[in-house]
């Protein structure tokens, strides 16, 4: 509770509009783990963590948005990642934080068509987007490290992504081996580049 | 609690997997997908620790830094959410095991201290500073100090020496480390018994300079008044260019 009254006085002092948290976990049996666990694709989950969202939102007086993250294995899914995403924000009321590079190392590591998967996604609940570069380490295996330059086939899949839906912040994500700032200003103006071209040509259009 | 007792067993399962790698058996799980968590989140721990501790990480013996981490990462029910803090957990956790004692390096606990501290004073909250003015006198104005600081006592000189002389010079030790107020730096300042004394008492805030040296000359036994009045304020005056001392009450 002291940490959410702290969140909340950060939040209205510094004026943040979007405050958002990983759907995963990271602190099992009283011990914190700093890494983000994949949380079992189950009925009973989505229904506990929905309430744990409910509770933060009741509190915060806002909606909180919630982050779909990389996993490398399922534990014990009844249910699709998809439906489960959909269950969480259709359950708790609150907003997605969609990371497009995670859909594609999901869909990368557990053989599914990641346009198949965004089409399935609440896009009108979207409130930002991270992108972000990733490793390949193995034939089957990607691990989502933050530490590469975005690939081709990401950028693909977040122009594909954007053009469904409205038009919401953009982070580019970089925790390690980072480049040298003109490169990561390449990054970011390529993404910009496919902003302007998917979101303002629409807004010229409706206005 | 919502979740069903099936769902937090398996979850409790998986986090005991990443923290021993004893084999464990969990439904729907991708073969050979499991060792993976085990790796990025023993590196997460072990990238902290090796950041806090350079010094240590780079002394203690390649083996035996990593029973240490890996006894750590197992044993120990990490309770901070926030990742800088881990270290501190990681010192607490080698005194507790005696770890010391265990791999021959009776420095250790001051080692994992003063490198913490470093750390501890750096990410500290900003403390209200005292107004002050530039100019008074040394001897009966009440001087102003930094209020972002730790005065330390050791038994080893770990802060002074290579890690491989440590161990034979046992012996007292002081240190003052502050955080600057204008750049943040975290600064070290290696103090004499005679004016980690004189220190204590003027930051205790209850006499002036010349009370204090009043009582040294009789606790210390010194003879020459006028030398020590001198070689005292010319410590404060160097720890003024510091930034320990920030000038005199207004």
């Amino acid at each position: 509770m002291n940490l959410l009254k702290q969140i909340k006085q950060f939040l209205e002092t510094y004026k943040v509009e979007i405050y958002s948290e990983h759907l995963s976990y990271s602190k099992c049996d009283n011990a914190h783990l700093y890494d983000l666990l994949p949380i079992p694709f189950t009925q009973d989950a989505v229904m506990h963590i929905a309430g744990r969202i409910k509770q933060v939102q009741d509190f915060l007086g806002r909606q909180i948005a919630l982050e779909n993250v990389s996993y490398y294995t399922p534990v014990a899914a009844e249910m699709s990642e998809a439906e489960f995403v959909n269950a969480i924000v259709a359950e708790s009321g609150c907003k997605l934080l969609l990371d497009v590079n995670n859909v594609y190392v999901n869909a990368f590591n557990h053989q599914y068509d990641a346009k198949e998967f965004l089409s399935a996604m609440p896009l009108d609940k979207v409130e930002y987007i991270h992108m972000a570069g990733h490793n390949q380490v193995a034939d089957d295996l990607i691990i989502d490290t933050h530490g590469e330059n975005i690939i081709d086939p990401v950028y693909d899949l977040f122009e594909w992504t954007i053009a469904r839906m409205n038009p919401v912040p953009v982070l580019l994500e970089r925790d390690f081996n980072i480049p040298q700032l003109n490169e990561l200003q390449q990054e970011m103006n390529h993404l910009e580049q496919i902003c302007t071209k998917k979101w303002k040509h629409e807004h010229v259009t409706e206005n | 609690m919502l979740l069903k007792t099936e769902t937090y067993e398996h979850q409790s399962q998986f986090a005991r997997y990443c923290r021993d790698g004893k084999p464990v058996k969990l439904p729907g799980t991708t073969e050979g997908r499991l060792p993976h968590y085990r790796r990025l989140v023993f590196n997460v721990v072990k990238d902290s620790l090796e950041s806090a501790y350079p010094i240590a990480h780079s002394f203690i013996k390649p083996e035996d830094w990593e029973e240490m981490t890996y006894r750590f990462f197992n044993e120990h029910d990490s309770q901070t959410p926030q990742i800088w803090k881990l270290p501190f957990e990681f010192y607490e956790f080698a005194i507790e095991q005696d770890f010391a004692t265990q791999y021959r390096i009776p420095f250790l606990n001051e080692l994992l201290h003063f490198e913490w501290l470093e750390i501890e004073v750096f990410m500290m909250e900003n403390l209200p500073f005292p107004t002050y003015q530039e100019n008074g006198n040394w001897l009966t104005d009440s001087i102003c100090f930094n209020p972002e600081y730790r005065l330390v006592k050791l038994e080893y000189p770990v802060h002074i020496k290579k890690p491989a002389q440590i161990a034979s010079e046992k012996g007292d030790y002081f240190l003052l480390i502050f955080r600057e107020k204008e750049t943040g730096h975290v600064q070290f300042v290696n103090l004499s018994v005679l004016f980690t004394y004189l220190l204590e008492h003027l930051l205790g805030g209850e006499n002036q300079l010349q009370e204090i040296l009043a009582d040294m000359i009789y606790i210390f036994g010194i003879n020459d008044d006028q030398l020590l009045r001198n070689k005292s304020i010319n410590f404060l005056q160097d720890l003024k260019e510091k930034g320990f001392v920030l000038g005199f009450s207004k």
